[in-house]
């Protein structure tokens, strides 16, 4: 249990409640209930909390499963800084978007599932997780200078010298490649079979 | 071609068979039930009060019901096992659909999801039709108090109103807590909030009591829509409307036959006032067939892991491994079966599998398992049995022994690795801790290969580090020695390989030489492989060969799914299973078909 991270699950559930709010928000505005104001509040939070929600963020140990095409996202995000790293702001947040639909008989389920992420969120919150952007990390070009530590001296064919040596040359012997002269322990005679 | 649509017919036809039944049942059920809401002369007042909400409702209703007696069967993992054991189920391909009761129980899952939503939707707009359409004829028929009750009122203060809610939320802590990505990361939410499953049950069997909605039972003396001849001036209205409503009904072409229609309307006179009742919940018996299976499942584990087993001896491997060997009585198990093991002292709740290494059998008692220290589990159990002081040293002394704590296992369950010595030729292809299953099938082998249909076995073990082959070294070495000595060199071909290719690695010690000669560096190359066993193999048929993947957690994000679509090139048969070892936790490759259907169209044949 000590080692779970919340904020991943209230990740999820935001974007999920994200999702029904949309729903129940379109429903509300085709139908042209009574308060539909509501319904098409409702849609425009849950697009926000869409949006917010989809860069998922880093975990603390081990890698981390990226949503497709989050890091256009992740950008955006990442530019409230503060405001997006800190999770008591987002459960805040959630909370207070959550409020205005419960008005609503068809999105009043959002809010309920909304209200549950916040809570989560605080929770992960006081356990003191933070929203970590996901950077896709340069890929190292082998430097090929740095590699060459000390040129061979001898020109080939060469004796072996050091175990790395050894190793290819045994990877060279399991496919067949004859190794070159080298000093045999036992000396090899041609037997024709 | 014909070859390859045979070779899909017997490896996938009954998989997919499976599927479209479960699926026209589903689609049966919906249809019928739309219908009968939709057409039903006993629901005829309903559905002029609730409209297409009502339909929508019962038929999810119907879907659900099916869906949700259904997905508790594949959990019944000591039947399943049975099943996989036993006689009863004599065809490898049956067996192979046991393999797939997770997925069905996944399928299961999302389609209780999204119904749950059609279902959601619908009745809420029916809670919004009861409220405004309040039906003062007929009032028992209305689910609010009063015309235009505000209809979160009726959400909350209903009973089906107040279980549906809360069992949306529990619905939404399941759902929410079951993506891959949670279940990858971390595995503790999804096991704890899916145990709230009983919760959804219980609420489930509350929420069809509550009898809002109503059918007529007394047809024959009210069949719907009928007239009153004798009434009140508000009578006559209705009748003139009645009237004119049956003239559109019968001919909607036109007025044709004067008779018919003076026939009809006389027809349909009414004798007495509707009476109405609330149906029978239905769902009661859906579910508790399952559930009690499911129950009773749960006993017999609960039952049958209550004695603790007696540890022999603990063992400390290189790279982060322990071997733990224990005896209990009265336990039988088959070679790729897994335990679930569970300490107390480590955490009272939790529980996690690991696939046996060693299973016991009619000379030797002893079942052993292999675990490798990654989380906080099984860092604090290591704590336990190793005190770090002798954490270095390989077997324990024997005066620590008093002190291991108490540890119960529950199981064996059963997997695919099962079935690697029911086919001729097996391709065991494993990737670091993930060789356990195959260690318990080389343990069995090395007790006696005569019995089993495997001829031939190609053992591909891939690891990170060199010391990483300690686990098994003596194992694979002692194999090999045996089939040298009963001249059954081919019987079992050893490759293995080292991934990591940088930094210095110390070859392995001279005793075991020919792990040596066996050990390559980098990747194994599959293609090679392949035609090497495509070579050696032609003859076979189709069914004789199966490729078998277990791999470790590190290996998590490697796409291994092309590997037996590269053997169905090399080999024209069907593209074989995956299957996966429960050590990694419902892991689930979902590239598998997309990569499948790619290489089938790129060397089309």
């Amino acid at each position: 249990m000590g080692q779970i991270e919340w904020a991943m699950w209230a990740n999820e559930q935001a974007l999920a409640s994200g999702l029904i709010l949309i729903t129940g928000g379109i429903v509300a505005t085709a139908g042209q209930f009574t308060q539909w104001y509501f319904g098409a509040y409702s849609i425009a939070a849950g697009v926000f909390i869409c949006l917010l929600e989809y860069p998922r963020g880093k975990r603390k140990k081990g890698s981390t499963m990226e949503r497709c095409g989050q890091k256009y996202m992740t950008k955006v995000v990442k530019l409230f800084g503060p405001f997006s790293r800190n999770y008591y702001v987002r459960a805040i947040l959630h909370l207070g978007l959550s409020v205005p639909a419960g008005f609503l008989l068809a999105t009043i389920l959002g809010t309920a599932c909304l209200a549950i992420s916040s809570g989560i969120y605080l929770l992960a919150a006081t356990r003191g997780e933070q929203w970590t952007p996901i950077e896709s990390k340069p890929k190292e070009r082998p430097q090929v200078g740095a590699t060459i530590k000390q040129p061979p001296s001898n020109p080939p064919p060469r004796p072996p010298a050091e175990a790395r040596k050894k190793l290819s040359e045994e990877e060279e012997v399991a496919t067949g490649v004859s190794s070159g002269p080298q000093e045999n322990p036992i000396p090899v005679t041609d037997e024709v079979v | 071609m014909a070859v390859s649509w045979r070779s899909w017919l017997a490896n996938e036809g009954v998989k997919h068979l499976c599927l479209l039944i479960w699926l026209s049942l589903n689609v049966l059920f919906f249809w019928k039930t739309f219908l009968l809401y939709n057409q039903g002369p006993e629901y005829h007042y309903l559905h002029q009060m609730l409209g297409l909400g009502l339909c929508l409702s019962r038929a999810s209703a119907s879907v659900l019901n099916l869906n949700c007696s259904l997905i508790l069967l594949p959990m019944c993992r000591t039947l399943l096992a049975y099943l996989r054991g036993s006689q009863k189920v004599p065809s490898r391909r049956t067996r192979r659909l046991l393999d797939k009761s997770r997925t069905f129980h996944i399928t299961c899952g999302v389609t209780i999801c999204i119904f749950s939503g059609v279902h959601v939707a619908a009745h809420l707009v029916n809670a919004l039709n009861f409220s405004v359409n309040y039906n003062d004829e007929f009032v028992e028929l209305n689910a609010a108090r009063y015309r235009n009750e505000d209809p979160r009122k009726l959400l909350f203060t209903t009973v089906p109103g107040l279980t549906g809610v809360c069992m949306v939320l529990v619905l939404f802590l399941m759902i929410t807590a079951s993506t891959y990505a949670i279940r990858v990361s971390n595995y503790d939410i999804f096991w704890y909030t899916h145990n709230l499953f009983f919760v959804f049950y219980m609420l489930l069997m509350l929420h069809v009591s509550g009898g809002l909605l109503k059918y007529q039972t007394n047809l024959d003396t009210h069949p719907p829509g009928c007239v009153y001849l004798n009434g009140s001036r508000y009578r006559h209205i209705h009748l003139s409307e009645y009237l004119s409503e049956q003239f559109r009904e019968s001919f909607p072409g036109g007025f044709s036959k004067p008779d018919e229609l003076t026939r009809n309307t006389f027809v349909k006179i009414c004798m007495e006032e509707p009476r109405f009742q609330a149906n029978f919940p239905q769902t009661w018996l859906w579910i508790s067939g399952p559930l009690c299976l499911y129950c009773a499942e749960r006993l017999y584990r609960c039952i049958r892991s209550n004695k603790p087993v007696t540890i022999i001896s603990v063992i400390s491997h290189p790279s982060d491994v322990m071997e733990i060997r224990m005896v209990k009585e009265n336990f039988k198990a088959r070679p790729g079966q897994y335990i679930i093991l569970h300490c107390p002292s480590v955490s009272a709740l939790e529980n996690h599998p690991f696939t046996l290494t060693m299973c016991p059998t009619e000379t030797k008692a002893t079942f052993g398992v292999h675990l490798k220290i990654v989380g906080d589990w099984t860092e604090r159990f290591r704590d336990l049995l190793l005190p770090p002081s002798s954490q270095d040293s390989e077997i324990l002394p024997f005066i620590q022994s008093r002190n291991y704590p108490k540890l119960y296992i529950d199981g064996p369950f059963g997997s695919p690795f099962e079935e690697s010595l029911n086919y001729e030729v097996s391709l065991c292809v494993a990737g670091g801790i993930g060789v356990t299953p195959f260690a318990s099938i080389l343990n069995t082998l090395l007790d006696d290969w005569k019995p089993y249909k495997l001829r031939r076995l190609y053992f591909i073990w891939v690891c990170r580090d060199i010391q990483s082959f300690r686990w098994f070294a003596d194992l694979l070495c002692v194999l090999h020695n045996k089939f040298w000595q009963e001249n059954r060199p081919d019987y079992v071909n050893i490759q293995l390989y080292l991934s990591q290719t940088d930094g210095i690695q110390k070859i392995i010690g001279e005793k075991y030489q020919a792990l040596n000669s066996r050990l390559f560096i980098g990747r194994p190359r599959w293609k090679l492989l392949f035609d090497e066993i495509a070579k050696c193999n032609r003859g076979k048929s189709i069914s004789d060969l199966r490729i078998f993947i277990s791999r470790s957690p590190e290996l998590l994000f490697v796409n291994l799914s092309p590997l037996p679509c590269l053997l169905h090139k090399f080999l024209l048969l069907g593209p074989p299973r995956i299957p996966l070892s429960p050590q990694l936790r419902d892991i689930t490759n979902l590239h598998e078909n997309s990569w499948c259907f790619l290489l089938w169209t790129q060397f089309n044949f």
